[in-house]
């Protein structure tokens, strides 16, 4: 608990809980643990990290063994890994879809540990609701599609975009602006709030209703009966627990699914 | 977000301290945050792109593999049963139809054997009965050679006696009676 709100000053035998000052302090762990060459390891870099190894992890020892009969690990490795590269590159894509894989994979994979963070014990911190996450996520996936779009196309590409040939021409230069922010502007910004935003909105629920009821219970020499409410928070706290596992999956696969979308469009612009 | 933990903070009496960033810090993106994300974006790129990937496809290779020879073994094996089968099929066939063969032959062999005892028999029958037959035709020849030198010699005691004694019509009549009884007693 003082892990999660532990910036304001407040004396912890007097009150029962530091409030933070301020949202953001939910959220923001920016005071450096230790730096490497001026470098600032913060709480929230070492699990950014640690997404790193946790995969490489999974990965590793999900696939070593290459077992003609799979473990139930193996098996479950396979299947999200073949969910990715069947169900969503080749699915989506198309014939080119495979080259995508490594890619998306590393989205999903990505995505989905960071986010697991937010029910994760001890953590309890989706480091996807850092902006910096889904922000450099989003560059990345608008990087690949426009160079997949220009590798294909060229410079079409860009014109294909401001000036639609299948629009009648007179309506030409409005759907061409219309989708050149669509496309090139609003495509990873909506990428990156959406994930950003789902994982606050997540992380924000689980705190207060879990907090409320944490004091709410440990004021029962005050109020008496009425700390009874905090169970009640305490129980409405597990039921969203369990929701967020599944926004946590949902936002993973929607971001590498979109991503997946955008680049068949740059692609195949005529679908 | 602030006014809702207050509210419930609000019975602690808990001042909030005074600085008051605002939620924009939260959409910007701290740069030790951006530079450790694509850090380990990359190396889980490296890690999927190098090792996972490929790893996964060999993995899948190689069981395809192994199911498809287990089918083709699964296949020759079932073959190779279906020819087996078809050849005891044929040997308990050819075995079959051999059994039926001695059968008929022993069955052939033993008509013969009979017909064989049957002809033999009637042919020993035959020839005992000719042989009995034979054998009465002599003892019918010798009984009537033996009789008719009985009579010759009666005939020549009969003259004799004739001959001998005086020939009245008594005498005569018991002469012949006589001879008659001694015909009879030679039968």
């Amino acid at each position: 608990m003082e892990l999660i709100l532990a910036t304001a000053a407040c004396d912890p035998s007097v009150d029962i809980i530091c409030a933070p000052a301020n949202v953001n302090e939910l959220f923001e762990f920016r005071e450096a643990i230790f730096t490497i060459a001026g470098f600032p390891v913060t709480r929230t870099v070492i699990l950014i990290l640690s997404i790193a190894l946790i995969v490489s992890a999974f990965l590793f020892f999900g696939l070593r063994k290459k077992s003609i009969v799979p473990t139930k690990f193996q098996a479950a490795v396979e299947a999200i890994i073949l969910f990715v590269r069947d169900g969503v590159a080749k699915e989506i894509i198309g014939e080119h879809g495979a080259k995508y894989a490594p890619w998306l994979l590393s989205i999903f994979l990505f995505i989905l540990v960071g986010n697991m963070f937010e029910v994760t014990p001890f953590i309890n911190f989706p480091v996807t609701s850092r902006m910096a996450l889904p922000v450099l996520l989003a560059v990345i996936t608008w990087v690949v599609f426009v160079f997949a779009g220009i590798k294909r196309q060229g410079f079409g590409y860009f014109l294909g975009i401001i000036w639609p040939s299948t629009v009648p021409i007179f309506l030409r230069p409005l759907v061409g602006l219309i989708e050149f922010f669509s496309i090139l502007i609003l495509r990873p910004l909506t990428l990156a709030i959406r994930l950003f935003a789902n994982l606050v909105a997540g992380h924000l629920m689980l705190v207060l209703l879990i907090v409320s009821g944490w004091v709410f219970i440990s004021s029962v020499g005050d109020i008496g009966a009425r700390a009874g409410i905090g169970v009640a928070w305490f129980v409405m706290g597990l039921g969203i627990f369990v929701f967020e596992l599944v926004v946590i999956v949902l936002q993973a696969y929607i971001f590498t699914l979109l991503s997946a979308v955008y680049v068949q469009t740059s692609l195949y612009p005529e679908h | 977000m602030y006014m809702a933990l207050n509210l419930i903070l609000a019975t602690e009496a808990v001042t909030p301290t005074a600085e008051e960033s605002g939620g924009i810090d939260l959409l910007l993106p701290a740069p030790e945050e951006l530079i450790a994300g694509l850090i380990a974006f990359s190396i889980i790129f490296l890690v999927v792109w190098k090792f996972a990937l490929p790893t996964l496809k060999a993995t899948l290779q190689q069981r395809q593999d192994a199911v498809k020879s287990e089918l083709e073994s699964a296949e020759k094996s079932k073959q190779e049963a279906a020819t087996l089968l078809a050849d005891y099929k044929a040997q308990v066939a050819g075995a079959r139809k051999e059994a039926a063969q001695i059968v008929a032959d022993a069955r052939e062999q033993g008509e013969a054997v009979k017909a064989d005892i049957i002809a033999r028999a009637e042919a020993e029958a035959d020839q005992i009965k000719a042989r009995a037959h034979e054998e009465v035709l002599a003892e019918r020849e010798r009984v009537a050679g033996d009789l008719r030198r009985q009579v010759a010699e009666l005939s020549i005691d009969v003259a004799e006696k004739v001959v001998t004694s005086s020939l009245d019509a008594e005498a005569q009549r018991v002469l012949v009676d006589r001879y008659i009884e001694e015909l009879g007693g030679v039968r």
